[in-house]
């Protein structure tokens, strides 16, 4: 499952998508927008096409390279308010070594080469936050 | 030719528009298009060494030639969050 997406993210669907009988470890990664005196909420700006082949090729190399059985990467786009999950990554492996291992990388990644950017929306004038 | 350009972020705001059609003469390379990009846009000067660029959603060189009906992006940095 790799989707962008504005609507809220159904965690327990991410998790579901990656379940297989043969993996006996699944780490999950939710990246949520943190309270700041400065921030009531994250807007994220994705450019669609570039992201979801970035996000494609990402996957395909983190299971070659860790040896893992399945990623799911689901990322909002749009207004996500303080305590919203803005991206939940789930990865299963049939130990949790490599599980954890693949689950890094690729969030290390995704926050590095994917084409998506967010600007910190408070009560002031809202600011495009620098990487 | 016509190639469509696209912003993002920072530049789309400085830009004040996400899309640009920009016409070109053939051969004309994703260097060069960004060049007249800046001399029309030259509040986009300060970012032009940390500008990503990518033709039909795949990252290219400076030096890449264009093709008519391209889709070139001038990608800020993405977002990070270093921890």
């Amino acid at each position: 499952m790799i989707e962008i997406q504005r609507a809220r993210i159904d965690v327990e669907a991410v998790v579901n998508s990656v379940r297989r009988d043969d993996a006996g470890a699944i780490v999950i990664f939710l990246g949520s927008v943190r309270l700041d005196p400065e921030v009531q909420a994250l807007d994220y700006e994705v450019y669609k096409p570039m992201a979801l082949r970035t996000l494609t090729e990402l996957v395909e190399r983190a299971k070659q390279k860790f040896g893992v059985l399945e990623i799911s990467v689901v990322h909002r786009v749009g207004r996500v308010p303080v305590g919203g999950d803005s991206v939940v990554l789930a990865c299963a492996a049939a130990h949790r070594s490599e599980a954890f291992a693949a689950c890094a990388w690729t969030m290390d990644e995704v926050k590095r080469i994917v084409p998506i950017w967010k600007t910190e929306a408070g009560p002031r004038t809202p600011r495009i936050r620098p990487g | 030719m016509q190639v469509q350009v696209r912003l993002f972020a920072t530049y789309r705001e400085i830009v004040g528009a996400g899309q640009l059609a920009w016409t070109l003469r053939d051969g004309t390379t994703v260097g060069q298009l960004v060049e007249a990009v800046l001399a029309k846009y030259p509040r986009l000067v300060g970012h032009g060494n940390s500008m990503l660029l990518a033709v039909n959603h795949e990252v290219v060189r400076s030096d890449s030639i264009l093709r008519e009906g391209d889709e070139v992006a001038l990608l800020p940095p993405v977002s990070g969050g270093a921890r």
